[in-house]
């Protein structure tokens, strides 16, 4: 088997912008819409790297470059559908409707960011790698056990796939059969793992086989083949026929989080050549080259991104503060009693300002 | 207008301090939001720092070199009312932030960068200095004359030494002595030095070569040069000279792979390249220079040396060689017996040109150009004889340049 046959790439917009595929599924506007998206959601992952670098955020996880992907995805969903995404996928988050301002909350380890807005079907960001495709499963049987038609979908990294988690989620759906779709974004470096370095299988989607389900290689930069691909594979999972394995190929732009610096191991000449096909420069060269939208469109996007941006920073910034012994309540229903008796040690010592107590606020 | 004092955050995960490296801004600078002010390194990256406020810059409360403790103020804002610091400070949110270092809290100087810097070159604490200008503002006659009344009492008994200034650069009143701590890439370069002097036994190998032919043949091509936009050194030859001798004499471009006690044959031919800075010595690497022509060569060193300046080099282009070149003749000197860029096993040295008496075949006396070279090789890898052999290769080389042409592939 020759994987890179069996599995080609789909694509529909090529790196430079050209339509190489066919696009009947998605129209000019929804794809203005796109653009519009891309934007602000390029706008805030860089405003939220500068936050952090200004010291008003913690730890932030950059997703530019995935955009594509995550959008694609979550636009390709019902509202009832399951998302269970990582610490990266805020994109696919905010696009199903999780107010901006959370990926902020959530890098100043705020509580509430772990709560997403009843209306959203979706899990919080998991930090641990590889355990919401589990999770995904999970939601995905018991859909089926109800008779609902609905799917889940998880998204994680290629460095997910070297995680047990993930062969036993893939086993678990296929035996199963529950409605399940595995999106992995193969951005093709794992913190400074190369792809290359942690597997020997020449795809990702050929492990599909493996488990006798349906695997798929889609341009992960390209939203129309992200979109129209999703579309057909969450319709045919929602039909009953099985979980499917998407690997969309996309690239990270920038650092694995704030605390990393990618230059130490990503050769310059191949990171030029691999930001060439990102997914807002493709979309915006192909809108513009056939005057779906104009330079004014675009620039007046990127103020409107701008001022939601803005408002975005000011409501994280305004969210009244959570105390820290309230790290105490979100695990157990209950408290047992040694916690107890720790959480009132704790709030003592930050109230009259003892060591060992943190900050408040 | 109200003040915005920015103090140094956790730029990483659990970083406890950083090294002020540049600043972008200088005190009266405009700045908006999010434009950049400063660059920092911690032992993870070197971190631009956008601006957290619209406004005007104030002061600069730590120079550039200094290590800062997290949580430390760095940098004064005069800005509108709506941004001065909140009750509760931003950088009260970020996790991490630690105590302010103690010296921060030292009474704060009105003084301009250019008068700062006086007092550092004279190794005069500023602080200790009352300043005669407006509100106490430090002038540079005051600096002088402090450092006069300093001098004075020189013949006076020791007094204590200040305690070690965050700031920077320290003077040991009374001695004269001037104490620069040892950071960023003197650090490195120090820690690399001992680490290749003391596990590589070095030996030196010099000789000299005459060099007319090379001399007029740069000389025949500096027009096509110019046309090219190319500034054509000596370099170029020196390195095709190098790779061609290192194809005959793989133990030479190599490595010594101390853990397995194994010499590692290198296949590819990336040469380093060691470049002198006002910040120190550093060696950026021409990748494959065995497929390079010497005019991709020429481009390749007059972009490497121009990133090296500007300290825009990625760790990439900074790592990797497996054979190093130093042309300490573009400083002047003759002779001079260099480190190896450890874990490699040698290193050529080039020195000036300059025209020398040369005996020819027939016993005359003429004078010509002539260019020394040093080898030094690890001795454990490499034994006299072949460094020897190496290098008379690299001298026919470039005493008849012709037969690099007939090398090339």
């Amino acid at each position: 088997m020759n994987p890179l046959e069996e599995f080609p790439l789909i694509q529909v917009l090529n790196e430079e912008g050209q339509l190489v595929g066919d696009r009947s599924q998605i129209s000019d506007d929804q794809l203005t819409e796109f653009l519009r998206w891309f934007t602000v959601l390029r706008t805030l992952d860089q405003r939220a790297w500068n936050l952090q670098r200004q010291g008003r955020i913690g730890t932030y996880p950059p997703f530019s470059g995935q955009e594509a992907t995550q959008v694609g995805v979550a636009a390709a969903l019902s509202p009832e559908d399951w998302l269970c995404g990582s610490y990266r996928d805020w994109a696919a988050l905010i696009y199903r409707g999780v107010p901006l301002f959370y990926p902020l909350l959530s890098s100043m380890g705020h509580p509430a960011a772990g709560y997403l807005p009843d209306a959203v079907q979706a899990l919080p960001v998991q930090v641990v790698i590889a355990a919401q495709i589990l999770h995904a499963v999970g939601l995905a049987w018991a859909a089926k056990l109800q008779g609902q038609a609905r799917v889940a979908v998880s998204l994680f990294g290629d460095g997910a796939t070297s995680q047990g988690d993930f062969h036993e989620a893939l086993n678990l759906a296929s035996v199963m059969s529950a409605p399940t779709v595995f999106v992995c974004q193969n951005n093709r470096w794992a913190i400074s793992v190369p792809i290359e370095r942690q597997m020997h299988s020449q795809t990702v989607a050929q492990r599909a086989v493996a488990y006798n389900i349906e695997g798929l290689r889609v341009d992960g930069n390209d939203i129309l083949a992200v979109y129209q691909t999703m579309k057909r594979v969450v319709e045919r999972v929602r039909a009953g026929q099985g979980p499917v394995l998407v690997e969309a190929v996309t690239y990270r732009l920038g650092a694995h989080t704030t605390a990393d610096d990618p230059t130490r191991y990503r050769p310059r000449d191949l990171d030029e050549r691999l930001r060439q096909g990102e997914p807002l420069a493709r979309l915006r060269r192909y809108l513009l080259a056939h005057g779906i939208v104009s330079d004014e469109e675009v620039a007046q996007m990127e103020e409107e991104a701008k001022a939601l941006v803005d408002e975005a920073v000011r409501q994280a910034e305004a969210f009244p503060p959570s105390p820290p012994e309230s790290v105490f309540d979100h695990v157990y229903g209950e408290l047992t009693p040694q916690l107890r008796e720790q959480r009132a040690e704790m709030a003592r010592r930050v109230s009259s300002g003892e060591p060992g107590g943190g900050r408040r606020g | 207008m109200a003040e915005y004092e920015w103090t140094l955050p956790d730029v990483g995960e659990g970083i406890h301090e950083a090294e002020i490296v540049k600043w972008r801004v200088a005190p009266g600078t405009q700045v908006k939001a999010e434009d950049p002010i400063l660059e920092i390194q911690t032992d993870k990256a070197t971190v631009e720092i956008p601006s957290p406020v619209e406004g005007r810059v104030e002061e600069l409360l730590v120079q550039e070199g200094a290590m800062v403790r997290v949580g430390t103020p760095v940098i004064r804002f005069e800005v509108g009312k709506g941004e001065q610091n909140p009750s509760a400070a931003p950088v009260g949110r970020s996790p991490g932030t630690a105590e302010p270092e103690p010296s921060a809290s030292r009474r704060r100087v009105l003084a301009t960068p250019a008068v700062r810097k006086l007092a550092r070159e004279l190794g005069v604490d500023i602080h200790e200095i009352q300043g005669s200008g407006e509100h106490g503002r430090v002038l540079a006659e005051d600096v002088r004359a402090w450092q006069v009344r300093r001098d004075v009492k020189v013949t006076a008994p020791a007094v204590p030494p200040p305690s070690a200034d965050i700031r920077g650069a320290s003077s040991e009143e009374g001695t004269g002595e001037q104490r620069i701590p040892l950071r960023g890439t003197r650090r490195a370069i120090a820690e690399h030095m001992v680490r290749a002097m003391y596990t590589a036994p070095h030996v030196t190998t010099m000789d000299e070569v005459e060099v007319s032919e090379l001399v007029a043949l740069r000389e025949q091509l500096k027009a096509t040069a110019a046309a090219r936009q190319v500034h054509l050194t000596y370099l170029p030859f020196i390195i095709k000279a190098a790779v061609s001798a290192l194809k005959r004499f793989p133990y030479l471009n190599a490595s010594f792979d101390d853990e397995r006690q194994e010499i590692v044959l290198k296949s590819r031919y990336h040469i380093g390249m060691a470049v002198d800075d006002e910040e120190g010595l550093v060696v950026p690497v021409i990748r494959d220079a065995d497929r390079l022509s010497l005019w991709e060569l020429a481009s390749a060193i007059q972009e490497l040396s121009q990133r090296a300046h500007e300290r825009r080099l990625t760790r990439d282009e900074l790592t990797g060689s497996t054979f190093t070149i130093t042309n300490y003749g573009s400083f002047g000197g003759q002779y001079a017996t260099p480190v190896i860029n450890y874990p490699e096993v040698a290193i050529l040295g080039t020195g000036r040109i300059q025209k020398k008496a040369v005996v020819l075949e027939n016993d005359e006396i003429v004078a010509r150009p002539v260019m020394s070279v040093t080898l030094t090789f690890d001795h454990r890898v490499v034994d006299g004889g072949t460094a020897g052999r190496f290098l008379n290769q690299v001298m026919r080389y470039l005493h008849a340049p012709l037969e690099l042409f007939m090398e090339m592939t």
